[in-house]
């Protein structure tokens, strides 16, 4: 008894001190998740350079002297300068100030489209997983037929339907029909978490269905939905910019990141500083999302020993 | 009246491959602070027969055909799933084989414990709290008040096999189902967790089944025991009875197969082992179905049809036309009366 006892104690937990007096050490699986990413420096990175563009875009239209939308021919196409850090585009307007307008946009239908598609799929999922059987059978089935639907042209489509294009209709066009494959990871995770031990255990001292699902089925889908996110993200801009590039999307003088690539191709020879900028923006942006998504990946899982 | 009383307990699984049936008959009796042990090998039923207990089989593809599970006058068979639920936890509880993946990893323990706590009592959660430290005390986790606030994967094997007990002992179940609770950790661990089984179920005044393929676990643990086989219970007794007069054919096997360090008749060289396999339980012969690897099956009665469980002497039960006592040559055995 005493051996088997002092030998757990010892496999226990390294580092402990002793229980003299000594103060009670929280873990936490945020803290933990924390100190896990902030190991991972191409993620810090990432997340930083991420953070930076959010506040650029956040702050940079309020704080620049010059009005977004003024056009002066007198200024036209000029490059990068002191006054005009991101140069000017044919109009005289400040790219400075215009790109930062345009990532608001952009970010803002990226999240917006990202969590429509994340709800969606979640619930989907979630149900086909947990009730199974037919039910689970006839969703699925009924995806299938959904995944023959071309991602971009339904988002063209949907947005001819709906005949106005603005903010709102593009979240609603890029999620439409990009949620297919986050309702089947969901599915697929809840799927394999309800045949565990623990849920099982659950069970067996008399838990819920709603406390199974809500505490021990959808929290261990979080790690995989917080990467979809990161993972998402990326893909809803880069569409977004290309509906807007070509002309589908966010339409002048409104600017988002697509739709000032656009303005910037007809004087991409004369002046290139009009196409670079808003390129460069997306890149960086869908690029941090990506390497934030994979440290995201470490730092979650709940398994990664801390070496 | 007993506390739990199973009576012809049928759990078949409906396969594309035909009927299995996992628990053909199966009739035990739980006396209120007593122990049984169930004992078999893999795939004679035994776990199924406690999920059937609990009402966890997976349905579909199993179900119970018929029989009926009694606890406390109650028909838990044809009870509503919600009322089911209330009382898993309450009052039938049961630990699992593997300690590592039986808690949730993302959950602190304490809160796996209060939950639990809380599903059952309308208590508040500081309360259920300071009840969750005094269980941990109680399966002896040292300095339970720190390690409340600790994720599984910081306890050990025979820890977190203490804390599932813990877990099941929170609302202070009548009856705890252990289906083989020590056969995931090793040897000096298992001894610890029995003995502190043993301890809390004299404590809280509980039933216990035990379900093993350990002869040395219901040893040591159980009052009685049941000796399973192909979804049949084959010999039930007193735990001391069956050991020192096994009377079926496949209970005298298996304990001819465990290892033996003192007494008399210490065997010499290798183990014996039971010659052939379980039989297919899709289609179970129709005779004794222990009678394909039964060394006394002559060309009698039981290749035709299945011996009945009968009562051999009082309190020792057993399913076989073949039992020790009534062998011919049966005095020659060491210690078996005629």
């Amino acid at each position: 008894m005493t051996i088997t006892d002092a030998r757990e104690a010892l496999t226990a937990e390294p580092g402990a001190s002793p229980a003299s007096g000594a103060p009670i050490r929280q873990s936490n699986l945020w803290r933990d998740a924390w100190r896990r990413y902030v190991r991972n420096k191409a993620a810090v990175v990432a997340g930083t350079v991420f953070v930076v563009v959010l506040l650029y875009c956040l702050i940079a239209p309020i704080a620049s002297p010059h009005d977004p939308d003024a056009v002066n021919f007198a200024l036209s196409s000029q490059t990068p300068s002191l006054e005009h850090p991101f140069g000017t585009d044919k109009f005289g307007r400040d790219l400075f100030t215009r790109t930062a307008l345009g990532g608001r946009v952009s970010i803002l239908i990226g999240f917006g489209a990202t969590i429509a598609i994340l709800f969606i799929g979640v619930v989907y999922g979630a149900i086909s997983g947990f009730v199974g059987g037919r039910i689970d059978n006839g969703l699925m089935r009924f995806l299938d037929a959904l995944y023959g639907l071309p991602y971009l042209p339904f988002a063209i489509i949907t947005l001819a339907i709906i005949g106005r294009t603005n903010t709102w209709t593009m979240m609603i066009a890029l999620s439409i029909a990009s949620w297919f494959t986050t309702a089947r990871i969901v599915r697929g995770q809840v799927l394999t978490l309800k045949e565990n031990d623990y849920v099982r255990a659950a069970k067996a001292v008399g838990a819920r269905w709603y406390r199974i699902l809500g505490r021990h089925l959808l929290p261990n889908t979080l790690g995989v939905l917080i990467i979809a996110i990161f993972l998402e993200l990326p893909g809803v801009i880069l569409g977004e910019a290309f509906l807007s590039f070509i002309g589908l999307g966010i339409s002048p003088p409104d600017p988002s990141w697509g739709a000032m690539a656009q303005e910037g191709r007809t004087v991409f020879r004369s002046h290139p500083t009009a196409i670079i900028v808003p390129s460069i923006a997306i890149a960086t942006l869908v690029l941090c999302a990506n390497f934030v998504a994979d440290g995201l990946r470490d730092a979650l899982d709940p398994r990664t020993r801390e070496s | 009246m007993a506390l739990l009383e199973v009576n012809d307990l049928r759990t078949h699984f409906f396969t594309r491959e035909g009927t299995v049936r996992a628990v053909d008959g199966v009739s035990f009796a739980v006396e209120k602070g007593r122990t049984l042990g169930i004992v078999g090998e893999s795939g004679c039923g035994k776990s199924v027969t406690a999920l059937s207990i609990m009402g966890l089989i997976p349905k579909p593809p199993a179900k119970i055909v018929s029989g009926s599970v009694v606890y406390d006058g109650q028909n838990l068979t044809s009870l509503s799933e919600r009322k089911l639920e209330d009382l898993r936890g309450r009052k039938i509880a049961m630990i699992f084989q593997d300690p590592m993946t039986s808690l949730n990893p993302t959950l602190t323990i304490g809160t796996q414990i209060t939950e639990t706590i809380r599903r059952h009592y309308d208590v508040p959660k500081s309360q259920a709290r300071k009840k969750a430290i005094e269980l941990l005390e109680e399966v002896r986790i040292p300095r339970a008040s720190e390690r409340l606030d600790d994720y599984p994967h910081r306890f050990s094997g025979g820890m977190r096999q203490r804390v599932m007990i813990a877990i099941a002992l929170s609302c202070d179940p009548k009856l705890l189902i252990a289906d083989e609770p020590t056969t995931a950790l090793d040897v000096t661990v298992q001894a610890s967790v029995l003995d502190l089984l043993d301890d809390l179920r004299t404590e809280h005044d509980m039933a216990m089944i035990i379900i093993t393929h350990d002869m040395g676990v219901v040893a040591e643990a159980a009052d009685d025991i049941i000796v399973m086989y192909a979804g049949q219970v084959v010999e039930h007794a007193s735990t001391l009875d069956l050991f020192d007069r096994p009377e079926h054919p496949y209970t005298e096997a298996l304990l001819g197969a465990l290892p033996q360090i003192e007494g008399e008749g210490i065997r010499e060289g290798r183990l014996t082992a039971i010659p052939g396999r379980p039989p297919d339980l899709i289609d179970p012969p129709q005779a004794c179905r222990f009678g394909p690897r039964c060394p006394y099956a002559g060309d009698d009665s039981c290749t035709q049809q299945q011996p009945e469980l009968r009562e051999l002497r009082k309190g020792h039960w057993v399913r076989s036309a073949h039992p020790a006592s009534e062998r011919v040559g049966a005095a020659r055995r060491e210690g078996a009366p005629a």
